[in-house]
C-alpha cells in the first residue's frame, strides 16, 4: 500500500532544488551540496521520490575506466507535485489566521 | 567450568585471525589495497535488496566523482546510513522486525525493573551499557538480515540455540535464576549447538561466506533471545528463590545482581556463539571444498559433439 505522507521539509528543498530548473539533468552529489543535505539524507529521498514517479533517473556513461554516473530530474507529475505543493502552501499562506490577524 | 570456556571465544578469535592470515599473508600484513570509503560503499551497496541494486550503483558511481578522501569518506558513511535505513523487503523486513522487538524488549524490561526496584546508579549505568551494545548488535544484525539467503537461515538458527539451551537448564524462571550446575550442559550449549548452526548454515548456503552471516545473525538472536527470557524470569520471580549473597542477600541486591549476571551472559554469550559458530561454518566450508562437485553435464557445443564422436 502507498502511503502518500506530506513531503518533509528536506524533500520540499529537493523538490525545490530540481524544479528550479527542471529540464536539467542533476548529478547526485551537487543535489545534495546545493540543498545542504549529507548523502544518507539525500538518497532515501530520491529513492521515495521515484518510487512515487515524480522523478525521473538517467545514466551517464562512464568516461574511460570511470562507473556510469545517475542523473536525476523532475518527472511530468513530480512538476505537477510541485506546482501544487506551491500553490497549497500560498493557500494556507493567505488562509493562516495568525496572518490575518497581523494584517487586520 | 564457566570460568575455563572464556578462553574459548579467545582461542577461537585466534583462529579466526590465524585463518585470515593463511588465506591472503600479503593482505593481513600489507593491508587493503583499495581505498577505506570504496570498500565501505561496496558493503554498504552489498545491503541494499536486489530493488535497489540501481541505487547502489548510483552511490558508487557519484562516489568515483568525488576527490579527496575526507569528502569521499562523509559521503560514504552517509550512503552506509542510507542503506541501512532504507526499508528492506521480504524476509529481511520481518528479520529487522523480529530483531527490533527484542532489542526494545531486551532494554525495556532491564529498565522497568530498575524503575519498579529503585536500583543505585550502578544499575543505570549497565542500563547504559546494555543500550549501547544492544544498538550495535541491531545495526549488525540489520546489515545481516539484508544479505541474500541469511534472514531466515539466522532467526531459525537462533532460535534453536535458545531453545536448547533452555532445554538443557530448564524451562521455569527459577532455573534461569539457578545456577546450572552439570557440565556437559555447558559444552552443548556454548559449543556444540552454535557451532552445529555454523556449518549447517554453510552446508545450507553451499557457501562459507554465507554460513558465517547465518552463524553470526544466529548468535546475535540466539543471545538477545535467552536475555528477554531470562529477564522476564528476574521480573516474574521478583525476590523468589534464594537470595544472591553477591547482592548483599537484600531484595534490592539480588535483583541488581540477577540484572547483572544476564548482562554479563548477554554479551558472553553472543561472543561465543559467533565465533564457534562462524568455527562450525569454516569448518564446513573445508568440508565443502574437499568435496567432489556435482557433475552438471555443460551445454553440447559443435566441439564437443565432434569429440564426442570422435
Amino acid at each position: 500500500m502507498q502511503r502518500n505522507r506530506p513531503p518533509s521539509a528536506q524533500t520540499i528543498n529537493v523538490l525545490r532544488a530540481l524544479a528550479a530548473d527542471p529540464a536539467r539533468w542533476r548529478y547526485g552529489y551537487d543535489l545534495a551540496t546545493e540543498v545542504h543535505l549529507k548523502s544518507g539524507s539525500l538518497y532515501p529521498i530520491l529513492v521515495r521520490l521515484a518510487d512515487r514517479g515524480l522523478l525521473d533517473t538517467s545514466w551517464e556513461p562512464g568516461r574511460g575506466s570511470r562507473p556510469p554516473r545517475h542523473l536525476y530530474r523532475l518527472s511530468p507529475a513530480g512538476r505537477e507535485f510541485v506546482a501544487a505543493l506551491t500553490a497549497a502552501r500560498a493557500d494556507r499562506t493567505t488562509l493562516n489566521p495568525h496572518n490575518r490577524w497581523n494584517e487586520a | 567450568m564457566l570460568g575455563g570456556l572464556f578462553f574459548v571465544p579467545m582461542l577461537g578469535l585466534l583462529g579466526i585471525g590465524i585463518a585470515l592470515y593463511r588465506r591472503n599473508p600479503r593482505r593481513f600484513l600489507d593491508g587493503p589495497t583499495e581505498d577505506a570509503p570504496l570498500r565501505l560503499m561496496r558493503w554498504a551497496v552489498g545491503l541494499l535488496s536486489p530493488e535497489r541494486h540501481e541505487w547502489g550503483q548510483a552511490m558508487l558511481g557519484e562516489l568515483d566523482h568525488l576527490d579527496g578522501r575526507i569528502r569521499r569518506m562523509r559521503f560514504a558513511l552517509g550512503c552506509v546510513g542510507a542503506a541501512l535505513v532504507l526499508p528492506p523487503w521480504g524476509r529481511a523486513a520481518a528479520g529487522v522486525w523480529a530483531m527490533i522487538t527484542l532489542a526494545v524488549a531486551s532494554v525495556g524490561l532491564y529498565t522497568s525493573m530498575a524503575i519498579h526496584y529503585r536500583l543505585g546508579g550502578g544499575d543505570w549505568i549497565a542500563a547504559a551499557i546494555l543500550t549501547v551494545f544492544v544498538t550495535g548488535v541491531l545495526i549488525g544484525a540489520s546489515a545481516l538480515v539484508r544479505r541474500p539467503g541469511v534472514a531466515i537461515p539466522g532467526l531459525l538458527g537462533g532460535l534453536f540455540i535458545a531453545v536448547t539451551f533452555l532445554a538443557l537448564s530448564g524451562f521455569t524462571f527459577l532455573d534461569q535464576i539457578l545456577p546450572n550446575t552439570v557440565p556437559w550442559h555447558r559444552l552443548v550449549q556454548v559449543i556444540a549447538v552454535p557451532f552445529i548452526v555454523g556449518a549447517a548454515g554453510t552446508l545450507w548456503g553451499r557457501d562459507p561466506v554465507v554460513g558465517r552471516r547465518i552463524a553470526r545473525l544466529a548468535a546475535i538472536t540466539g543471545s538477545l533471545g535467552l536475555f528477554v527470557y531470562r529477564s522476564i524470569a528476574v521480573a516474574a520471580t521478583g525476590g523468589g528463590g534464594p537470595f544472591d549473597q553477591d547482592g548483599g542477600g537484600t531484595l534490592r541486591g539480588t535483583i541488581s545482581d540477577r540484572l547483572g549476571n544476564n548482562l554479563v551472559l548477554l554479551a558472553f554469550t553472543t561472543l561465543v556463539f559467533a565465533t564457534i559458530g562462524w568455527a562450525g561454518a569454516a569448518a564446513a566450508g573445508r568440508l565443502l571444498r574437499r568435496a567432489p562437485a556435482p557433475t552438471v553435464p555443460g551445454p553440447i557445443t559443435p566441439n564437443s559433439e565432434t569429440q564426442q564422436e570422435a
